[in-house]
């Protein structure tokens, strides 16, 4: 067993992450809320910055960190704005797929824009007929005079309306057995016949953009696949259990802090009975019960980031901490409500924001059942 | 280091500051300290002014009834622009000729300059931004300075070198009072040898000065009526009720530091506190500001403290004689109507 | 051969956090625990004055003298870009007034190279006094200007400065080598990227201590230092504390009977002094 620390530098690059999000992201969490905007005009900023890219290698205009270093990223962001931070998560999916599966032509081609926050990326996997019932998809993609023709409808998709490379997932055929053969193309946003839908107006996480993504007759060429055909659904399932649940656990490692900090000066500015409210019990069980939840969840996020990093399966590892830190970002933020009393569903508190945000995230790749089954499964298959 | 002997340096020297000709108030004010020490130690001896620039005849005549026994006036062509290596050097020559037991300097940007350049120069220690200046009955100086944006003061003594010298910032002295009839006695320094000595060597080249875009209407160390917004303002719009206030009660408006990140303010000039202005205002507004320590330090000598904040707890109150908590914005709105309805009827 | 700068920075208790400082009772000793301490705000100005005034062929040194812990905010000031990083370090520095403290750095600056620029803040958070650029220059008997709001180069071997004096700017033209102390209103300092943070670990952080330095040590720490520290205490606030309550309108009236009280005349507009509106 090692002694589980972050390292100097994790812990200055922290610090740097801050510094960008005290300055250009916590005054506008609120406005982003209100107003549902996606602050899309940060992306050149965030992208000089590395977080665009935290974990792409140098050689493609990208930090060259690793995952433990993402999640850094992501906690310190929805500390503040955890809708900035699922756009942000988001658009390392589209990062990811095209880093982790595409060929060196492929990188070359998209990721240095995409690091430097020149391009937004995306991945559109989920569809009306629902995100968990993979195989069913629906939309398909046809080889036509040496083009592939791509058709049908995403949706529940963030980015879907600003991202500028979109990964989509479709169905291209069938094998021997009959089973639906899935296939990932790099879509440029501005191809003809791929358009954004419906925009949804959210619960929580507002201030990213989910939506429906239409491909009506899109044109690719077939060195726009990423691998091979067949190969979408490793590609999307284990992008989406690796790095998108890897990048919700660590949003809401980030709100549940935001729990804390925000309960914390409450309890110690609010006067009550002639003392701070933070001198009552009741009020400090409360305090105690976030902060256990934070420590569990940040330790879940952060081991699973760990065991990426280091290369190990870690599915199971990020199924649970998706799981716990959702959860916890609920719990907690209605428990600060509860602290709070009137002032806790008051709009001019962040709260209740943090409330929505965990609310929204829970069903932001795979509910809680879903992660439940996961570990389920890998438990009674005794991994 | 050397250290100098303490009784062969008699008197209290105040450098005064004049800027685009004009005798600047905060040399008035730093007579009317010199002035006080002399009361309280006679021993110390008397008060001379120093002032250099070019033209400056007006200005010299305006000091010469300040309450200081001596004006020494340095008149020169070259000195038309400020130049901190010439000044300096002017300045240690009549120090060194006068051997002053005390230099009192404004704590302005280019005065300070010469404060600290001359405690290189002089080898001799400078205390900053000075609160406040005691002496004792052998002439020695105790300086109270802030440190920690005013949150903590601390005493400072310079008790084996000489000059003691100190700065002290526009509005925290009281002007001094001459006695009806009593104008200082007049003296030119002669600096054309420094002066050719200096600009022989020095590396640095005036070029030339512009005067900043004054604020209109009462400049904030003048006004009557301070109303202060802070960061909690939230707007540019709601911004604007703190000028209306202050139009309708003839003040100005300050700030703090936020207000000029957020572009609501366009620069320092109106910002109060430690590293902006001292102010004493005969009523002082805060609205929405928190009150940290470097912005009270600005102002808690105004006679009446009114402060406006949601929180209760805001430091800002501490300091106040009024407190309002709630909406700064609620009740700067109803302040205005209210004064706009009295004044209609 | 590029410009070599060096960038004079100060580790300060962050001044967000100035309203906890106490003054232990007892000790009579300030006290600042759980301040966290960053680096000196107008540092970063005169920071990011040197990194644009660099160019390709430049070096950028910053250098501070502080305690040994310091070697963190050199490591954040290395992530912000600069390029090499010098530390002076020793308990005979500690308790240096600005000329004790200015002696020391300058001694260090001698041995760390040939600086054509030394840039510096104007001021730190903490003491604020504004006097060490200006001491600093004089040790090294150069010239300097303190307040630089713009900085460009003329020619190889001066630059044109502007400063700004509480009411005026002036324009000047300054032969190198110099000093320059860096208005806050000159620059908005550059954000610390992760590429930033990973590179300053490969940095060269140099650490000398008196030994390594030509100083004398009746100059140095508090006992070379001119000017002695007497007692500190906490400022006087005396004031009446009246809370207000009501609504907005019933505070707006009672505020009016205060104002009144204090000699405005609410009727006319025409109050203590003549002028017209604010900003």
């Amino acid at each position: 067993m090692q002694f589980f620390q972050f390292t100097e530098e994790q812990d200055m690059l922290r610090k740097a992450v801050r510094e960008f999000v005290d300055a250009e992201v916590a005054p506008k969490a609120k406005e982003w809320d209100e107003n549902d905007h996606c602050p899309v005009e940060l992306w050149p900023m965030m992208g000089e910055l590395g977080l665009c890219g935290v974990f792409v290698p140098e050689e493609y205009g990208g930090a060259g960190l690793g995952m433990t270093e993402r999640a850094i990223v992501l906690e310190e962001i929805s500390r503040h704005s955890a809708g900035l931070g699922i756009a942000l998560m988001t658009h390392h999916l589209g990062v990811a797929a095209i880093l982790y599966y595409g060929n060196e032509d492929q990188k070359k081609r998209y990721l240095p824009d995409l690091c430097s926050g020149k391009k937004v990326g995306g991945l559109s996997v989920t569809e009306p007929g629902g995100g968990s019932d993979f195989m069913g998809q629906k939309c398909t993609g046809e080889l036509k005079d040496g083009m592939w023709v791509l058709n049908g409808r995403k949706c529940f998709i963030t980015n879907s309306h600003i991202a500028d490379v979109d990964v989509w997932t479709v169905i291209t055929g069938q094998d021997e057995k009959g089973r639906p053969v899935m296939t990932a193309f790099i879509i440029d946003g501005d191809a003809e016949g791929h358009a954004p839908g419906r925009k949804e107006h959210k619960l929580g996480l507002r201030g990213s953009v989910t939506g429906d993504v239409v491909c009506n007759n899109v044109k690719v060429a077939p060195s726009q696949m990423l691998q091979k055909e067949g190969a979408g659904a490793k590609i999307a399932m284990t992008t989406i259990q690796e790095v998108g649940r890897a990048g919700m656990s660590a949003i809401n490692v980030g709100i549940l802090r935001g729990c804390i900090e925000e309960g914390v000066k409450f309890a110690n500015e609010r006067i009550i009975y002639g003392k701070p409210l933070s001198k009552v019990q009741a009020i400090q069980l409360l305090i105690g019960e976030c902060r256990v939840e934070y420590e569990a969840a940040k330790l879940l996020t952060y081991r699973a980031a760990g065991m990426r990093d280091a290369g190990i399966p870690c599915a199971t590892e990020f199924a649970c901490a998706k799981y716990f830190s959702t959860e916890a970002a609920v719990r907690s933020s209605k428990r600060i409500m509860d602290a709070m009393g009137g002032y806790g569903i008051v709009n001019e508190y962040p709260v209740g924001r943090f409330l929505r945000d965990g609310l929204a995230s829970i069903a932001a790749g795979g509910t809680s059942q879903i992660q439940l089954l996961i570990a389920a499964g890998a438990t009674l298959s005794g991994k | 280091m050397k250290t100098t002997n303490p009784a062969d340096w008699k008197g209290i020297l105040v450098v005064g500051e004049i800027t685009n000709c004009r005798l600047q108030p905060v040399s008035h004010e730093l007579v009317g300290k010199a002035l006080q020490l002399k009361q309280d130690c006679p021993a110390a001896g008397e008060v001379s002014v120093v002032l250099i620039g070019s033209g400056i005849a007006a200005a010299g005549k305006e000091m010469q009834t300040s309450g200081a026994d001596e004006l020494i006036l340095v008149d020169h062509s070259q000195c038309a622009l400020f130049h901190n290596d010439l000044y300096a050097a002017i300045l240690k020559n009549i120090i060194e000729a006068r051997k002053p037991s005390v230099v009192l300097f404004p704590a302005t940007a280019r005065y300070q300059d010469l404060a600290s350049m001359l405690g290189i120069r002089l080898d001799t220690g400078v205390a900053a931004h000075c609160v406040d200046i005691r002496i004792n009955e052998t002439g020695d100086i105790l300086a109270v300075v802030p440190a920690f944006g005013g949150k903590v003061l601390g005493d400072i003594l310079c008790p084996a070198h000489r000059p003691q010298m100190a700065t002290a910032k526009p509005g925290i002295f009281r002007p001094g009072e001459a006695k009806p009839g009593h104008t200082a006695k007049v003296s030119a320094f002669d600096a054309g040898g420094v002066i050719a000595e200096t600009m022989g060597k020095t590396r640095l080249v005036a070029l030339d000065a512009a005067s900043c875009a004054v604020p209109e209407g009462i400049p904030l160390e003048k006004a009557p009526v301070v109303v202060c917004g802070g960061w909690g303002m939230g707007s540019k719009e709601n911004w604007q009720l703190l000028g209306e206030l202050a139009g309708m009660l003839g003040g100005a408006v300050g700030c703090t530091r936020p207000a000029i990140d957020e572009g609501w303010m366009p620069d320092e000039s109106s910002m109060i506190g430690t590293s902006g202005k001292v102010i004493r205002p005969k009523v002082y507004i805060g609205a929405a500001l928190s009150g940290s320590s470097h912005h009270v330090c600005g102002m808690k000598d105004s006679d009446l403290i009114i402060s406006i904040n949601n929180d209760p707890q805001a430091a800002i109150f501490e300091v106040s004689d009024i407190r309002v908590v709630g909406d700064a914005k609620q009740v700067l709105s109803a302040l205005i109507e209210r004064i706009r309805t009295i004044r209609s009827a | 051969m590029g410009i070599s700068i060096a960038v004079c920075i100060k580790p300060v208790p962050d001044p967000a956090h100035y309203d906890k400082i106490k003054i232990d009772p007892v000790k009579k000793t300030v006290v600042r625990e759980g301040i966290p301490t960053i680096l000196n705000p107008c540092d970063k100005h005169a920071l990011e004055a040197a990194l644009q005034l660099r160019g390709p062929d430049g070096l950028v040194t910053v250098i501070a003298m502080a305690p040994p812990n310091a070697e963190e905010t050199l490591r954040e000031a290395l992530a912000m870009g600069a390029d090499a990083a010098v530390l002076l370090t020793d308990r005979a520095f500690a308790g240096a007034d600005t000329w004790a403290t200015s002696y020391t750095l300058a001694a260090g600056l001698k041995k760390a190279g040939n600086f054509d620029l030394i840039l510096t803040g104007t001021e730190s958070a903490d003491g604020a006094t504004t006097q060490v650029p200006a001491q600093l220059a004089e040790w090294l008997s150069w010239p300097h200007l303190w307040n630089a709001v713009a900085i460009e180069t003329a020619g190889e071997t001066a630059l044109k400065v502007k400063t700004k004096a509480e009411n005026e700017w002036s324009d000047y033209q300054i032969g190198l080598p110099c000093l320059l102390a860096v208005s806050r209103e000159a620059n908005k300092p550059r954000l610390t990227s992760l590429m930033g943070v990973m590179k300053a670990k490969k940095k060269p952080l140099t650490v000398w201590n008196r030994c390594d330095l030509d100083v004398e040590d009746a100059s140095l720490g508090m006992p070379g230092s001119p000017t002695q520290p007497g007692a500190i205490f906490e400022p006087e606030m005396g004031r009446k504390g009246i809370v207000l309550s009501g609504d907005a309108e019933e505070i707006a009236a009672q505020l009016v009977e205060k104002l009144r009280s204090a000699g405005l005349s609410i009727e006319t507009g025409d109050t203590c002094a003549p002028g017209g509106a604010g900003v």
